[in-house]
């Protein structure tokens, strides 16, 4: 019993070394691939919205919301965006009109951009790092105007093995969700619920309109 | 860390948000708006402090935003627009730059009040390359130096010595301050050398630095209508996010996602409010 043990472990100990590198060798494989994951969501986004800037006569506000949509719900964790900027009153609200507001606010995003990214001056998009939090993976890029001007923009992802999601954008220290949450719960506050799907209803139809 | 109240912020670079209703410049404007100041201070401490967004003064602060806006709506921005379009960019470039070198005495000392010992260098060092290569700060080859422009006022100085907001402010005129900041024009001014300048001279430059400024921020402001559902509350949380920013030198702590999440990695949840 005794030596058989002994044996074992000195066995044990033979082969501990090399799984050990080799385990030191696939985690990092796993760090890496991690944060490659989530750049790679950003990238393709990044890729996307300069094809909308460099084709935008072409396309048209309609092409370019066309294009940029689906590579948005792609891209997006909407139904954690959603619980965020509705804030407290996320709990209060019904199946329909939480979905009622998630396909609005999908429609707004792509219509923001594609109203902003509606033209082209030399920009390339920049990946600067992308590195570990407490609570996802932050990717910090930045929009390179032809003059050299950097506008920072830092993504943060959340996700697993599979699949992440940007769940915010932070443009020049600015961050999408907060300022979406205290607009959009101060409208919920003051008007309802249904009241802020519409408002972002006529938000998307002013920018149809000003295309 | 973002302050428990949602107080401690920042603010801007030329063409940010900051000062979305900087109705004349800050620089040049007269003692009347002191006296104003220090009015809406007394004002501001006696209005019943509540709300859970951190905004004491909400109703009053509401009143001059409406003030601010109606003014910039009528009169300045469309006045901004004109300019863009009739001046060529680098006469723009030009105006900002000139305002931007005549304005920097005040980022100097403040660098020095914070300790920014390289910063308050460098800064120095492109006062003297841009007033003198620079032909009086109308062009910035300290820039291509490699000496980085940099903005700091003494709100920033309070917010890195440890000051929280206390409470948030919009200013008839100037737009967005707080407690922390209501003091930094007023160095600003102070730090100017165009204060000291003939009102004859201080006033035309104050309505062209006032018009050139508002068209730097016309691209900012059109962001605001195009997405703000509550144009007060927009640039209140846009403004104190700037500020913080601005505060930390670019470098806020935390990934502006720490209060939504309770917990980490997978069993994170998100707060409910």
């Amino acid at each position: 019993m005794n030596s058989l043990n002994e044996r074992s472990l000195i066995e044990m100990n033979r082969i501990r070394k090399p799984i050990c590198v080799a385990l030191i060798a696939l985690s990092g494989m796993t760090m890496a691939a991690e944060e490659q994951a989530p750049r790679a969501v950003v990238e393709r986004l990044h890729e996307t919205l300069l094809e909308a800037m460099t084709r935008a006569e072409q396309l048209g506000y309609e092409g370019r919301f066309n294009l940029i949509s689906p590579v948005i719900d792609d891209s997006f964790d909407f139904n954690t965006i959603a619980r965020i900027v509705t804030g407290r009153y996320w709990k209060d609200t019904a199946p329909a009109q939480r979905d009622s507001f998630k396909n609005v606010f999908r429609k707004l995003s792509a219509a923001t951009y594609a109203t902003n990214f509606s033209g082209f001056s030399g920009e390339r998009f920049e990946t600067i790092q992308t590195e570990k939090s407490r609570r996802g993976v932050i990717v910090k890029t930045a929009l390179v105007k032809a003059d050299g001007e950097k506008i920072p923009l830092t993504y943060l992802l959340r996700g697993n093995d599979n699949k992440w999601l940007i769940v915010n954008v932070i443009a020049q220290g600015i961050s999408d969700l907060s300022l979406k949450r205290a607009d959009y719960t101060a409208v919920i506050k003051k008007e309802g619920f249904d009241s802020l799907v519409n408002r972002l209803n006529d938000k998307i139809t002013a920018m149809l309109r000003g295309s | 860390m973002r302050n428990s109240n949602n107080c401690g912020n920042i603010n801007t670079n030329k063409k940010s948000l900051r000062g979305t209703h900087i109705m004349v410049d800050l620089r040049t404007r007269s003692r009347v708006s002191l006296a104003c100041l220090s009015l809406i201070i007394l004002a501001g401490c006696s209005s019943t402090p509540s709300t859970d967004s951190g905004d004491p003064h909400e109703s009053m602060n509401r009143t001059f935003y409406a003030f601010n806006d109606t003014l910039d709506k009528t009169f300045l921005e469309p006045v901004a627009k004109k300019y863009a379009d009739i001046a060529p960019d680098p006469v723009r470039d030009g105006v900002t730059n000139f305002f931007d070198n005549v304005g920097s005495l005040n980022t100097i000392a403040n660098d020095l009040l914070q300790g920014k010992m390289g910063r308050f260098v460098g800064d120095s060092g492109r006062l003297i390359v841009n007033s003198t290569v620079g032909i009086g700060g109308l062009f910035d080859p300290a820039t291509s130096l490699g000496l980085e422009r940099h903005e700091e006022d003494l709100g920033q100085t309070f917010g890195t010595w440890g000051a929280n907001e206390g409470a948030y402010l919009m200013l008839p005129f100037l737009g967005p301050s707080s407690y922390r900041d209501i003091g930094a024009p007023v160095m600003g001014i102070l730090l100017n050398p165009l204060t000291y300048l003939a009102p004859v001279v201080t006033v035309p430059l104050g309505a062209v630095n006032a018009i050139n400024s508002r068209a730097n921020l016309l691209d900012a402001t059109r962001l605001r209508d195009q997405a703000a559902l509550d144009p007060y509350t927009f640039v209140r949380e846009a403004w104190r996010q700037q500020r913080e920013f601005q505060i930390y030198d670019g470098n806020p702590p935390g990934d502006g996602f720490e209060e939504y999440i309770e917990g980490e990695g997978e069993a994170a949840i998100l707060r409910v409010y």
